[in-house]
């Protein structure tokens, strides 16, 4: 449950649904407006990550 | 000064649905999805309902913040007002369940992500509803 990947597909998932249910009413719209925002959150998670790769982590932050 | 003699459609009548607008408001702002079941979009209603739903299960699960006013900062008031647009769910969590998110928890940011965003998405279907009951969308 705790993957940073599944989560994020998790989120990509319920927000492709919800506004491709909210925005457009015909399947086939639907079904492209669905991809359009799947895989840019999902695409868009991935190549971000990508960019950050060179760079250090560097310890985690205290918590407060 | 005579007509060109262009000829244009006129506009196609609106056709309001049954429904009381402040029901339909009220409604679809208490319960996830009801606006839209009480103005006879059954199947969307259930899948919104499903939907918000699972965003709030899923951030309960991960131990995420439900936002409540902190005094000195005043962004939580925003992230309060915006988590407690999914309506009873946010009472009933927040008093009912005395529910409260667990910082040093793993999943504790994306928790709180998907809590707020249950809100955040229940704040669009009440305007959905709105648009609806006065004949601005279908």
């Amino acid at each position: 449950m705790l993957s940073h990947f599944l989560l994020m597909v998790l989120y990509a998932l319920l927000v492709g649904l919800f506004f491709s249910l909210l925005w457009r009413r015909g399947r086939r719209e639907q079904v492209k407006l669905f991809l359009q925002i799947f895989l840019g959150m999902v695409g868009g998670g991935l190549l971000v990550a990508w960019l950050m790769y060179p760079f250090p982590s560097g310890p985690p932050a205290p918590i407060p | 000064m005579a007509e060109s003699g262009s000829t244009s459609a006129p506009p196609a009548p609106v056709t309001l649905p049954q429904g009381n607008p402040v029901v339909a408001v009220l409604s679809a702002w208490l319960i996830p999805g009801m606006g839209h079941i009480y103005l006879k979009r059954r199947l969307r209603g259930l899948a919104f309902l499903v939907l918000v739903i699972a965003a709030l299960l899923i951030g309960c699960r991960l131990e995420g913040n439900l936002y409540q006013v902190v005094p000195g900062q005043p962004l939580t008031v925003l992230a309060t007002l915006g988590s407690m647009g999914m309506g009873i769910p946010y009472f009933l969590l927040r008093y009912g369940l005395h529910y409260q998110g667990n910082v040093r928890g793993a999943g504790y940011e994306y928790g709180t992500a998907f809590l707020l965003t249950a809100g955040l998405m229940n704040l669009l279907l009440v305007l959905d509803a709105w648009d609806i009951v006065r004949g601005k969308k279908e």
